[in-house]
């Protein structure tokens, strides 16, 4: 079957998804454009939202991969969920905690702008990626579910689907959190 | 299979599979991570450039994830045809390669124009400032068709690789090239800005 793949099959399948991928992040785009550049410390801000948006694609992209594969081969149990939630939270913490000791690091030896407590760029990645996960996790599952039910191949429809969410709310929470935590 | 190894030992879980999914991952996901924030490395030391064209800001999450996914498509799509031998695992030029290539440049060009309509319509109702579109338009066009071929010889080479070594190219290149693109997309966008416009 795969190789009766056409150029004109792979375009058909691929340009759907894609687009629903591009208009979840453009939605980023105007929120980054619109709301996180006002900021006095959009330099040091804008250090940490490719890391975090990279982020989404590293351990969300995964969590997806494996809840549709424990989908199609019959291996989805509240057990395995669970557990691929706690490594994906895991997994997250682990890397945030990196990005923040990193950013003070990048911003020690070449940004140095003292404008808020250094500690806050270790909060910043740890807060806005849990509140991340806690929407994307549930929404993914659903979405992973919901295909699967309907005779779809999770892996076609949701990951791009996914991307689009993702970054999306990614960027919202990322503005949520420094609201939050009263980033000038 | 891969989740039976999971049971209950004197009334503790065993997390195999929590601990299968945090060895494999944690090393690949943390480079990459840490790559992440090369990238914004290069922003924030790019504010300049930024501040004078906003649509850039405006369209680069949409860039970066437009770049991302189609390498994540011919990646699947190479390993499959790799496993179920459709795919010669020799680098070599096949028909079953140009129909990848044709197939995802064509996606990727489209996918640009919607990108690009959809960016200056909405920088239109949002007020964001939109200067000199033509030339933004063509840096755009130059930075993804270099892109395009650039991820599309390494991806193949790298698999090729990967796979006569006896691992599944999934597994590495897939985080790889998603903190690859949202790295190499605005450097190539900055360099090409910066060549062809004096700041």
């Amino acid at each position: 079957m795969e190789a009766q793949d056409t150029k004109g099959r792979i375009i058909k399948e691929t340009f759907p998804s894609e687009m629903v991928s591009i208009v979840g992040d453009i939605l980023a785009g105007i929120i980054l454009s619109l709301l996180i550049v006002t900021f006095d410390s959009f330099l040091l801000l804008i250090l940490i939202i490719p890391a975090l948006l990279s982020l989404r694609g590293n351990i969300s992209g995964p969590f997806i991969a494996r809840t549709s594969r424990d989908f199609i081969i019959g291996e989805f149990n509240k057990k395995s969920w669970f557990e691929n939630v706690l490594a994906t939270f895991t997994l997250s913490l682990f890397t945030a905690l990196a990005i923040g000791v990193f950013s003070i690091l990048i911003n020690f030896l070449l940004i140095k702008l003292y404008i808020f407590h250094i500690g806050l760029l270790i909060v910043i990645p740890v807060i806005s990626i849990i509140l991340t996960l806690t929407i994307s996790i549930p929404c993914s599952t659903i979405l992973n579910f919901l295909a699967f039910k309907r005779g779809l191949d999770p892996n076609n429809v949701v990951n791009p689907v996914m991307t689009a969410i993702d970054d999306f709310f990614t960027v919202i929470c990322f503005y949520l959190t420094i609201i939050m935590l009263g980033v000038p | 299979m891969l989740l039976s190894n999971n049971y209950y030992v004197g009334g503790a879980i065993r997390l195999d599979y929590f601990k299968k999914i945090f060895k494999e991952s944690i090393i690949i996901v943390l480079i990459s991570s840490i790559l992440g924030l090369f990238s914004g490395t290069l922003l924030s030391n790019s504010q300049r450039i930024l501040s004078s064209f906003p649509i850039i800001l405006l369209v680069l999450p949409s860039l970066n994830s437009l770049i991302g996914d189609i390498s994540t498509v011919l990646v699947s799509r190479l390993t499959s045809h790799l496993y179920i031998g459709t795919l010669s695992p020799k680098i070599q030029v096949s028909d079953r390669l140009k129909q990848d290539f044709y197939g995802l440049a064509i996606t990727i060009l489209l996918s640009l124009a919607a990108l690009i309509s959809l960016g200056y319509m909405l920088g239109n109702v949002f007020g964001i400032e939109i200067v000199n579109p033509l030339l933004i338009i063509s840096i755009l066009i130059i930075t993804i068709l270099i892109l395009f071929v650039f991820m599309f010889v390494f991806l193949f080479m790298g698999s090729i690789l990967i796979f006569r070594k006896g691992n599944d190219p999934n597994n590495f290149l897939i985080p790889m090239i998603t903190s690859l693109a949202d790295f190499l997309t605005p450097l190539f966008i900055i360099i090409f800005i910066q060549i062809f416009v004096n700041i």
